[in-house]
């Protein structure tokens, strides 16, 4: 898939907010932003700076951006603005070099001050980078619903279940790749397990603190239970799928291994002991790279995980 | 299914599925971990982005170019995409790519690396390049790829997961011992035909490296002798054509000539791709040459003539002794070129004499003859021609005072242009390059071969004079008929005529049909004519041999037949037909 660059956009603040960046200035095509110390820290790459800041106690100077997602039509507005704006003796112009250099452009603010301007769209690193960064604080979770309606008007206390949540990636790979995303809930009292599991958050308000007047029904399972009993459910759905290319691949590494037997063949009958042993040594080399770069399998990670107390009963829709 | 019994944790072959699956745990511990101490907990809005993220970027089809939508601004062409296409898909990731020349194969491998990296299939990689090139590398798969790749400069360069080094400095200790403990997911190496022979240091290092998927890019995959081919075609799968034995006797009937083609053509189409030019769907635009000839002034041709009896004067009392000779034919050349070369050049000579030579007060004659001289004819017409064109134009000289001269000399008389030289550090190349797309309309240049200079935007070229080597002159065209230029490109040679410069463009131009003659097979001509002798030297012996005009209009005659009977020799022996598996 590609992204369009208004939800490169979106994504983009919804890192910023959450990081408690401050926006200086927004548009459809941009935002500039003063980044926190948190988003700082990940977006960067200022080690040793930060370093300084925490030994001495300095005040920490974050870094601005203007980070532009259409550079197309930003240009465009920037260009008439500019056009708008211009005084006839050159916008932008230190009159003092300019009267000594002629036509000398402004020179660049370096410093704090400095704002930088980057483009970011589909593709870019730091489009990843955000995603990373993401991923790196937003990876374990601990989440409770906030009930509907206030404590006082409920009366007695609402049973709430814990969920394990996980968001495995799959990745089958041989010389080529193919990923598969899998959210999967499972709850901890009941082993009822949930296939799409955000089907079953979304509508539901989650905040990490605990409510009033809420209790937890107890699990029945210990995490590395549950976490098996997941996988276990993944496995078995991923057992379904068709595995053509995994045959393919280890049919072209056959083959592959069936030239390399042949040309080693003959120079194997090498007299030389020496040469023989050096050739024998480059023949398991070749077979052994052959083996990495076509043997299929399968890998399992997660991408963020998490306990979800949910206001029972879930509907489960799997 | 829910009551299923826990399996133990860990990674093992589960036997459901055909393949091995190993499963990181590595989450759980995390999540365990953090239970234990009550936190840190992550924000849930982030949670979500990570999941958003990486579904965005989710690899969802083993089969579909990937990269091509995450290299924003760069629109590959449709060869090339289709060459990473069969590189990934029918070749798994170990092929030669073999285009002719301007055909973009660094495109291609970028395309190729991208397409893993995004794949995660790639994460190290090496890139080996001549030393000329690294700077390049690095920049185009960070520009146009946002590959961040570094080029080596220290030994802690190596722990980088995408480095960019030179062949020469890879192979050697320290370096090599790092790079054969490694192990990378993909290796790259530029202008690969120098691994054509076994023997050599550099070949039995690649041999030893260990790769997963490997590119080698040359333009020219055979240049003498077939058993090269079969050598490149070793590093990357040994046996696809037979052990050297079974290839010699399949398909080699002379070095140089294959036979069953066909089938020769069917196996190298399973490692190699070879893009051609004429049969690309990459419209190169036209090239004119104009050659202008012109009429040295009296007082220019008084220097010319006194500079070339002085040469045959000194030649003669050498007793035929060449070697020292040949700096001395550059006076000539320089004389045709501006009074201020051979000046400079003539000052150089005399401090080198003894105090008493006799020789100093025939260099000072010299000198008074250049002092007589007020006006150059050529840059005259130069400035002619530009007003005349009206349009940028790049301007190539030999020599650094013509270069200085023609600045001056054009500002003189209104015209803005930049200099160009080999010399100058990055930072200034690419601000003469910014000044010349800009506000500049004209570019004086010293230097074509290197890097990084392309002037798509300009299609006006001028050759003050004329280098000696033709790959050089081909160099000069190719900075501006390359990919991306959409105009026709008009070419004026400038030559004085009675000159040694008039010879050299007759063979350039006539002989070697030079200037419309595209690249690619001019190196591997030039490659096997070099192997007795390089041409400057036989054109520097030709000059200073022979006795009078027309001895020297002969000698170059049979010099311009030997170029063309290699060229009707190579097309001839066919020893390129089996490399072109895109026909049919």
């Amino acid at each position: 898939m590609t992204m369009t660059p208004q939800e490169v956009q979106e994504h983009f603040m919804t890192y910023l907010e959450a990081t408690e960046c401050s926006v200086i200035e927004k548009s459809s095509e941009h935002v500039t932003v003063k980044l926190s110390p948190q988003a700082d820290k990940m977006l960067t790459n200022r080690p040793y700076y930060w370093g300084f800041v925490e030994r001495t106690g300095a005040p920490a100077e974050t870094l601005s951006f203007t980070f532009v997602f259409d550079p197309t039509k930003y240009d465009e507005a920037l260009a008439k603005q500019q056009k708008n704006s211009a005084s006839p003796a050159g916008q932008g112009q230190d009159p003092v070099l300019s009267r000594y250099y002629g036509t000398a452009p402004l020179l660049p603010v370096l410093g704090p001050g400095r704002i930088q301007r980057e483009d970011v769209t589909y593709g870019s690193s730091r489009l990843a980078q955000i995603w990373n960064a993401a991923r790196e604080e937003g990876k374990c979770v601990y989440l409770f619903q906030q009930p509907s309606a206030p404590a006082a008007q409920r009366g007695r206390s609402t049973a709430y279940e814990q969920w394990l949540g996980v968001c495995f990636k799959v990745e089958f790979s041989c010389d080529l790749k193919r990923e598969e995303l899998h959210f999967l809930g499972i709850s901890m009292s009941s082993r009822a397990i949930i296939e799409h599991f955000p089907a079953v958050l979304e509508g539901r308000e989650l905040h990490p603190r605990l409510p009033e007047r809420v209790h937890v029904k107890p699990a029945v399972l210990t995490l590395t239970e549950a976490a098996a009993l997941l996988e276990d459910y993944l496995i078995e759905k991923l057992s379904r799928l068709d595995y053509g290319w995994a045959a393919q691949a280890r049919e072209r590494l056959k083959q592959e291994l069936a030239v390399i037997d042949g040309y080693y063949e003959d120079l194997l009958k090498e007299e030389d002991e020496e040469k023989k042993a050096l050739i024998a040594e480059q023949y398991e080399n070749r077979k052994s790279e052959m083996q990495w770069q076509y043997e299929p399998k399968v890998s399992l990670s997660a991408i963020t995980s998490g306990l979800f107390h949910l206001c029972s009963p879930v509907s489960a829709s799997s | 299914m829910n009551n299923r019994p826990a399996e133990p944790v860990g990674s093992h072959p589960d036997n459901r599925l055909p393949v091995p699956i190993h499963r990181d745990r590595s989450w759980l511990e995390d999540l365990e971990s953090r239970l234990d101490k009550g936190g840190p907990w992550g924000d849930w809005r982030l949670s979500k982005l990570a999941v958003e993220g990486e579904k965005a970027r989710l690899v969802t089809s083993f089969e579909e170019l990937q990269c091509l939508k995450h290299i924003g601004d760069l629109s590959p062409l449709p060869h090339q995409t289709d060459t990473a296409r069969r590189v990934l898909f029918e070749m798994s990731g170990r092929a030669i790519l073999a285009d002719e020349v301007g055909l973009g194969k660094t495109i291609e491998a970028g395309l190729i690396l991208k397409e893993y990296m995004v794949r995660g299939l790639v994460s190290k990689v090496l890139i080996l390049v001549p030393a000329s090139l690294v700077l390049q590398w690095v920049r185009e798969l960070n520009s146009k790829f946002g590959i961040p790749a570094v080029a080596q400069k220290k030994m802690y360069s190596w722990e980088n997961d995408i480095v960019v080094a030179s062949m020469d400095t890879a192979k050697r200790d320290p370096h090599s011992e790092i790079l054969l403990n490694r192990e990378y997911d993909m290796l790259i190496i530029d202008e690969a035909h120098k691994l054509k022979n076994k023997k050599t240091s550099n070949y039995k290092f690649i041999e030893k490296l260990r790769k997963k998927y490997c590119l080698l890019l040359t333009a020219t995959p055979v240049q003498n002798d077939l058993s090269e081919l079969f050598n490149l075609i070793t590093l990357l799968k040994p046996g696809q054509l037979g052990g050297q034995g079974q290839f010699a006797a399949n398909f080699v009937v002379d070095k140089r000539k294959p036979k069953n083609q066909d089938q020769l053509k069917d196996e190298l189409s399973k490692v190699m791709i070879r893009n051609r030019r004429g049969e690309s769907d990459v419209a190169f635009t036209k090239r004119t040459v104009r050659n202008v000839g012109l009429n040295l002034s009296p007082d220019e041709q008084a220097l010319y003539d006194g500079v070339t009896s002085f040469v045959k004067d000194q030649y003669q009392a050498a007793g035929g002794n060449l070697s020292s000779m040949l700096s001395l034919v550059t006076l000539q050349r320089e004389v045709c070129s501006s009074r201020d070369a051979v000046f400079v050049t003539l000052v150089n000579l005399s401090k080198k004499l003894p105090e008493d030579s006799p020789l100093r007060d025939k260099i000072w004659e010299l000198v008074y003859l250049i002092k007589n001289i007020k006006a150059n004819t050529k840059a005259e017409k130069t400035i002619e021609l530009i007003r005349e064109m009206n349009e940028k134009v790049i301007v190539f000289t030999e020599y650094r005072a013509t270069q200085e001269y023609l600045l001056n000399y054009f500002r003189d008389h209104g015209l803005i242009s930049v200099p160009y030289r080999g010399g100058m550090n990055r930072g200034k190349k690419d601000w003469m390059m910014d000044l010349f797309r800009g506000r500049a309309q004209v570019m004086i240049a010293t230097e074509a071969g290197g890097e990084g200079i392309n002037l798509q935007f300009c299609h006006h070229m001028i050759n003050f004079d004329l280098p000696w080597n033709p790959m050089r002159v081909e160099q000069r065209i190719g900075r501006v008929h390359r990919l991306g230029q959409t105009n026709d490109v008009k070419i004026f040679n400038l030559s004085t005529s009675g000159t040694i410069e008039e010879h050299i463009l007759n063979l350039l131009h006539e002989k070697i049909n030079m200037f419309e003659m595209v690249i690619g097979g001019l190196d591997v001509i030039l490659e096997r004519y070099e192997k007795k002798e390089s041409i400057e030297k036989s054109l520097y012996k030709i000059m200073l041999e022979s006795g009078n005009d027309d001895e020297i209009r002969q000698r170059l005659h049979s010099l311009g037949d030997s170029l063309e009977h290699i060229r009707r020799d190579l097309e001839q022996q066919n020893i390129s037909e089996p490399l072109r598996e895109e026909e049919a």
